[in-house]
């Protein structure tokens, strides 16, 4: 239940917005159910339909909707390549082979240790920094541009390393 | 030409129509169809499949004048602009030219046909809308022989996904019209389906936990333009043109839909033929275009084949299949035999013509007749009722509508969407109640009173009302003030008086308190105002304009000492096995039924009746519209109709009534009721053009619901708008015991265990298992937790439910669904006793 961890963050959404629509809560309170283990479960919506008094099918509607939002478990970590045209004469497509390999998964794949879930997507709005991907997980959404086989494997064992730390 | 009225050319035709109007509206008004899938006229317009598309010009005019600008021939000149619109969006306007079928237009018209039809599956020869489908239609019309498109881009999908168990999704044919998700949310607000994902993945969806579960599902199947979303009692069950259509009339509450009883010949059923399907048949007066789920899905039991189909009489202690002629004998010479102290009991279930006879049977015998019911309300609502001229769909800004003692959603679905929507186009709506109901969330007002408190709650508004001084006792609840005075100033006001809580005595009381606040406010008397009973049963209206009227003792008391029991289209001792021990040993029964009850247990002589589906009637509703029926199905077995049954027998006891046919028993009602001095089959019959078109060639437009052209009925006028004079009178209450613990409350569920609902497969899921409602407060006292085990005793008798607890109960007071075999007519008091040791106590 995000009741149970996060009671004082939902108070604080909810604070927001006023009470005759508070339906507009639904998207900050999918961030969060989101943010807690990589995807929207079930049980989830259901709890986020009861605290802003919605049928389950309106707040589940949304995350087929919103690319962002998943419906079942990946990666601790999202990789989301954009592969769209701009970027893909920039060289994404082959960018996304090469890191598919580094990480032995196809893409829309995780990876054996559950950390990294690669996804090629549609446009990021940052052609002129192609090859490019966002990065979904722990702290949000992060833009890495620029980047090439060498600096990705960097960043994969920083996050790595990162989280064998912690 | 007034100003709110605009002229526009369409096709070369000039028209006038109001300003503002949707040009879709306003050109199939001129007889000129738009093709349309997204738009619905009862529903608000999205622009949502582009197929409309048609070219307008618009007049260009005067920067400063405002006035039309004129070419060298005086004519207005008219810009066109450089793309198609949609006519289901766009409002008309003065001097507009508008062009659906040139050449362009059609072209726009036809590119999107084609685009729909790309990863649409032309499975038309299998699909159960074909016949009567818009795509298809659309497709013969504008859709191109041959495809642009590659055949390998187009989308497959699931064919068969169950948004619930009575409605299913073939996901490859939805063209994304969202007809029945605004249905859904828009008219019924149970927004259990919805689109996710997008672009061409877009598809409808349901997270709602029982799925696609909402009182008016079915619906959305007559709206869809294309086999889309089917019901799974007629997925693959019959091509649409096979099917003959018999107009008949719900039988299942007081609202009185008009429905179509589609059926054919069945190999299954040994080439006899059967209901395939129901569908509503458009009347606006009474139920639009929809009907429910229970009206849609529960015909099945007429044709259960536990039906009775033989006559029978009681030989050595057993029933034995009989021939009529024997039957009818022996109820005869029972009759004369034992029918010095004969008490006839008959159900709200039947037609006017059966409770006519049945009237004058038991009179001619010199017994005594009533109806098995225990609500009042049946006389006010003759004097008092809405009148001709009236119609729920008129009521908006200005009006009110109050409903007391009932749960319209359960009780009267239909009767509980329209209120809806008047509150939601304006109506002030005053719900009255000893719970939380659905329908408060589109009240003005909530008043909440105490169970039983319903009379007193109506006298405190009446206090407020006229000001008299002796019933400011009953000024204590919360929201009397505010509700008096909305219905004081209202133009019109309807009350919907309900049974919840009531008995037959405070009944009585609820309805002479809300006739008076009626006359207090001048709402009696004309169109659109007045009081609507909630029956329980369809025709418990009819029953009162019969003669037919509750006892007036408890009916226990009404058995005692009786030698001959009648008892038509009720089941009393079924509803409560108690009251065989009331009847005395001796007493000779005839039962007439469709079912072998528990009443046909007891019976000596068993008459099989015909069901609403085999024969023609006329039932009376709760508005006191009455309306006729048509036979749709060659008889059950020997059945007969009940009216019949009982003039046969007539004839054997001397007593003389019309015996050759249902119109000729309403002639002589007509002679004999002064209410029903006007009505007769042929008028009853009679038809009006409504808006919007539904079936037939429009069937693009507003849906399979079928065009009423079989009549729309009469609306019965009250004595009132007759002239004459109301008399307003209430009782005071009396003082209530006190200290007698819990009471139980009998409380209607839709689909309950009745008769006519249990024997439908379809709805067997839905139906459920009766619950004990019980309140936070008991359930604590009692250490009872959600779904544990209670027994409940009442009446000497014991029962056990799972408890379901509601906080918005109150101490004091458990509800238990209305049901068969309970003998829980009306509140009483009770005793629990929880059946395990909870685990709480356990820990003790």
């Amino acid at each position: 239940m995000l009741q149970d961890n996060h009671a004082t963050e939902i108070a604080q959404i909810l604070e927001r917005y006023p009470q005759a629509s508070k339906r507009a809560a639904v998207m900050p309170l999918l961030f969060l159910a989101q943010r807690e283990v990589g995807f929207i479960s079930r049980d989830a919506i259901n709890e986020i339909a009861g605290l802003l008094d919605l049928d389950p099918t309106d707040v589940g509607s949304l995350i087929g909707y919103y690319t962002l939002f998943y419906d079942k478990p990946g990666g601790k970590y999202r990789i989301q390549i954009c592969t769209d045209l701009p970027c893909a004469l920039r060289g994404a497509e082959k960018f996304s082979h090469e890191v598919c390999e580094m990480l032995n998964i196809q893409v829309g794949e995780t990876t054996e240790d559950g950390f990294f879930t690669l996804e090629e997507v549609m446009c990021l709005a940052a052609c002129d920094r192609a090859p490019l991907f966002q990065v979904q997980g722990k702290g949000g959404i992060q833009y890495h541009e620029n980047m090439t086989l060498e600096s990705t494997t960097a960043f994969i064992e920083s996050i790595r390393e990162q989280d064998a730390n912690e | 030409m007034s100003s709110s009225q605009v002229k526009l050319m369409i096709d070369g035709n000039t028209l006038e129509a109001p300003r503002g109007m949707l040009l879709v509206d306003a050109a199939l008004r001129a007889g000129i169809d738009v093709p349309v899938f997204c738009y619905h006229p009862k529903m608000e317009p999205v622009g949502m499949c582009r197929m409309c598309l048609v070219e307008i010009g618009r007049p260009s005019r005067d920067r400063q004048s405002g006035e039309f600008l004129l070419d060298e021939n005086d004519q207005p000149i008219i810009n066109f602009g450089p793309n198609l619109e949609t006519a289901c969006t766009t409002r008309i306007d003065e001097g507009w030219v508008v062009y659906i079928n040139s050449e362009r237009a059609l072209e726009g018209q036809k590119q999107i046909v084609e685009f729909l039809l790309t990863s649409h599956p032309l499975d038309c020869p299998v699909c159960d809308k074909g016949g009567e489908c818009p795509l298809q239609d659309l497709t013969m019309l504008h859709g191109p022989g041959i495809s642009r498109f590659s055949f390998h881009d187009k989308m497959n999908s699931l064919k068969r996904v169950a948004l619930g168990e009575l409605i299913i999704l073939d996901r490859e044919r939805c063209i994304q019209c969202a007809r029945c998700i605004r249905f859904q949310e828009e008219i019924v607000d149970d927004p259990v389906i919805e689109f996710s994902n997008r672009g061409r993945s877009l598809e409808i969806v349901t997270f709602s936990e029982p799925g696609f579960d909402s009182y008016f599902s079915g619906n959305t199947t007559d709206i869809c333009p294309v086999g889309a979303l089917t019901t799974s009692d007629f997925r693959f069950g019959s091509r649409p043109w096979e099917l003959n259509a018999a107009a008949s009339i719900c039988p299942h509450c007081p609202v009185g839909c008009n429905i179509i009883l589609n059926t054919r010949r069945e190999v299954k059923m040994g080439g006899s033929e059967i209901v395939k399907r129901v569908l509503p048949r458009q009347n606006e007066m009474i139920n639009e275009i929809w009907i429910c789920d229970k009206g849609r899905f529960a015909y099945s039991y007429a044709m259960d084949s536990e039906r009775l189909s033989q006559p029978m009489i009681r030989v050595g202690g057993e029933l034995e299949e009989t021939s009529w002629d024997n039957a009818l004998k022996v109820a005869a010479e029972g009759l004369k035999q034992s029918g010095a102290n004969l008490l006839g009991l008959a159900g709200g279930r039947a037609s006017n013509e059966d409770l006519y006879n049945f009237k004058q049977l038991i009179q001619g015998l010199d017994g005594v007749s009533m109806l098995n019911d225990f609500m009042a309300g049946g006389k006010q609502n003759q004097q008092i009722g809405l009148g001709p001229g009236s119609n729920l769909g008129d009521l908006g800004v200005g009006d009110a509508i109050v409903v007391i003692a009932s749960d319209l959603l359960e009780e009267a679905p239909i009767w509980w969407l329209r209120v809806k929507q008047a509150a939601e186009r304006g109506a002030k709506l005053i719900v009255a109640n000893a719970r939380f109901t659905k329908l408060e969330k589109y009240s003005a007002h909530t008043v909440r009173y105490s169970f039983g408190d319903a009379p007193e709650t109506v006298l405190g508004m009446l206090h407020y009302v006229t000001g008299d001084s002796s019933l400011n006792k009953y000024a204590k609840v919360d929201g009397q003030e505010e509700s008096a005075r909305i219905i004081k100033e209202a133009t019109n006001a309807v009350l919907f008086m309900g049974s919840e809580g009531s008995d037959s005595e405070s009944s009585k009381r609820l309805v002479q308190a809300c006739g008076s606040l009626l006359a207090a406010t001048e709402h009696i008397g004309k169109a659109n105002n007045g009081l609507i009973p909630v029956w329980l049963k369809n025709n418990t209206q009819g029953a009162w304009d019969m003669g037919l009227t509750p006892p007036e003792k408890h009916l226990a008391e009404e058995f005692r000492d009786r030698t001959a029991l009648y008892l038509m289209a009720c089941d009393p001792f079924g509803d409560n096995p108690e009251m065989l021990q009331e009847l005395p040993q001796d007493a000779f029964v005839i039962v007439q039924e469709l079912f072998h009850t528990p009443s046909v247990d007891r019976a000596d002589v068993v008459f099989p009746a015909q069901s609403f589906i085999e024969r023609d009637g006329t039932l009376t509703s709760g508005e006191r519209v009455v309306q006729l029926f048509y036979p749709a199905v060659s008889p059950h077995g020997e059945s007969l109709p009940d009216w019949k049954i009982l003039a046969r027998i007539g004839a054997l006891l001397g007593v003389a009534m019309e015996s050759t046919s249902a119109a000729g028993v309403m002639n002589r009602i007509a002679e004999d009721i002064e209410d029903y001095g006007e009505i007769h089959y042929r008028e009853l019959m009679n038809r009006e053009d409504q808006w919007p078109p539904v079936g037939g060639k429009q069937i693009y437009f507003g849906g399979t619901a079928y065009e009423n052209s079989q009549g729309i009925g009469i609306r019965l006028s009250s004595r009132a708008q007759r002239g004459e004079a109301y008399e307003p009178v209430w009782k005071e209450s009396p003082k209530k015991p006190k200290g007698e613990g819990i009471r139980i409350v009998p409380i209607v569920k839709l689909y309950d265990q009745g008769t006519t609902v249990l024997p439908s497969l379809l709805l067997a899921q839905r139906i459920g298992q009766p619950e004990l409602v019980i309140g936070q407060e008991d359930a604590d006292r009692l250490l009872l937790q959600n779904g544990a085990q209670v027994e409940v005793q009442w009446n000497g008798t014991a029962h056990q439910f799972p408890v379901a607890i509601d906080n918005d109960i109150p101490e004091g007071i458990v509800l238990l669904p209305r049901n068969r075999q309970l003998g829980l007519e009306m509140p009483m008091a009770c005793n629990l006793t929880p059946v395990k040791p909870t685990s709480k106590e356990k820990g003790e």
